[in-house]
């Protein structure tokens, strides 16, 4: 068994998921190698090391479980902007937007073509979508614009849009942003301005 | 203390019973509170993320059709939440690359014993949750998973929607991360 073998089998050693019939392999190997023993040693030493600092105090989740109760009814009630940030909430809808976005405009445009693309022209750093998003977090007025796109886009996608619609869509994927690539990155960003004219900075 | 299955209570949730879904908060809040640590390495902004991730929830909870387990669900929005959190402010793009090869400064002493053993452990501690929340956000958020948590790798992979080979990978991968990362001050202080 090779040391890298035996290292990713005693990784899930630890985590108790080695499959059985494994381990003694795993054992013949770190008999003959000292360096697989050292590291074994020294994951063990991570592991112990690795604990988060202790819970907090029981204070801490009464005013906790308060906050979100008072935040729940403010939501309710359709006061949420005062309980939740505003750019947070926004970034949340932008998220849960920009994967039905996604499914609407990236085949399309990518079949279509990129063809020119003026964003190149306003925004100099980060991936599309982060520019269009930090301009806008800048400009309210830009800001307002990107966030009513998005919600047509999902209006056009969903068949009764509503915020439950919204979040439910922002839950079920966790890493959509992780994913997305640059195509469709600009994908996004190029509907945005191509369908409805909002681009960059004015 | 409230005895209602957790069925029970997400159901009711689901209908909007906001008293219901106040006992789904105390019973999974801790969990959902360390995974946002974790993430947003801070009290404050896990705070806040922690509320986050149970108002998504209640807007999502409608939604939630029992194909997997409460808490799973919810430790989707949670590492959803995180990450999207983490991206929007920037920390992922601003912090620097992993580097396996930069040195974390031992303890620059020899062998110790008593009290200077405990500093030890504790600067030791201090300088794995450090490199913990140096990884790259997915290795981070697998790592608060498995190890935080005591998910299996199969329980992690029903949340992050990979499969438990993925997990297992990420986890071996953070694994030697961090051990390269540290491993200067391993040697010092086992010396």
């Amino acid at each position: 068994m090779r040391c890298g073998t035996a290292r990713r089998r005693l990784s899930d050693d630890i985590d108790g998921a080695l499959r059985s019939g494994r381990n003694p392999g795993v054992e013949a190997h770190l008999r003959a190698c000292p360096a697989c023993r050292a590291y074994r040693e020294e994951l063990g030493r991570i592991q112990a090391a690795a604990a988060l600092p202790a819970a907090p105090a029981p204070e801490f989740w009464d005013s906790f479980e308060k906050q979100v109760s008072r935040k729940i009814v403010a939501q309710e009630a359709g006061r949420a902007s005062v309980a939740v940030p505003l750019s947070f909430r926004r970034r949340s809808a932008w998220a849960a937007a920009a994967a039905a976005v996604l499914a609407g405009v990236a085949l399309g445009y990518l079949l279509l073509g990129p063809g020119p693309r003026s964003t190149e022209a306003w925004v100099p750093y980060g991936d599309p979508l982060d520019r269009l998003i930090f301009a806008a977090e800048a400009d309210p007025e830009l800001a307002g614009r990107v966030e009513q796109e998005f919600r047509v886009s999902i209006a056009e996608l969903l068949p009764a849009p509503e915020e439950t619609e919204v979040a439910a869509v922002f839950a079920a994927d966790p890493f959509f942003w992780e994913g997305l690539s640059e195509d469709e990155l600009q994908a996004i960003v190029a509907a945005l301005e191509t369908e409805s004219g909002h681009g960059g900075p004015q | 203390m409230d005895e209602r299955p957790e069925e029970r209570l997400v159901e009711e949730a689901r209908r909007g019973g906001r008293e219901a879904f106040a006992e789904l908060v105390r019973r999974h809040e801790r969990r959902v509170f360390g995974v946002a640590l974790r993430m947003a390495g801070n009290r404050p902004d896990a705070d806040d993320l922690a509320q986050e991730v149970f108002l998504t929830a209640w807007r999502a909870v409608g939604s939630f059709r029992g194909g997997s387990s409460f808490s799973t669900w919810l430790y989707r929005i949670a590492v959803n939440t995180s990450l999207t959190f983490l991206k929007r402010r920037g920390r992922e793009r601003n912090r620097a690359p992993f580097d396996e090869n930069l040195p974390v400064a031992g303890p620059g002493r020899g062998l110790p014993t008593g009290p200077e053993a405990a500093s030890s452990l504790n600067e030791l501690s201090a300088r794995t949750g450090q490199a913990v929340a140096a990884l790259p956000a997915h290795f981070r958020a697998t790592f608060a998973l498995v190890v935080d948590q005591g998910l299996s790798h199969a329980e992690a992979a029903g949340v992050l929607g990979c499969s438990a080979n993925t997990v297992s990978w990420r986890m071996h991968k953070a694994r030697k991360l961090l051990q390269a990362r540290l491993k200067p001050f391993l040697e010092e202080v086992r010396s």
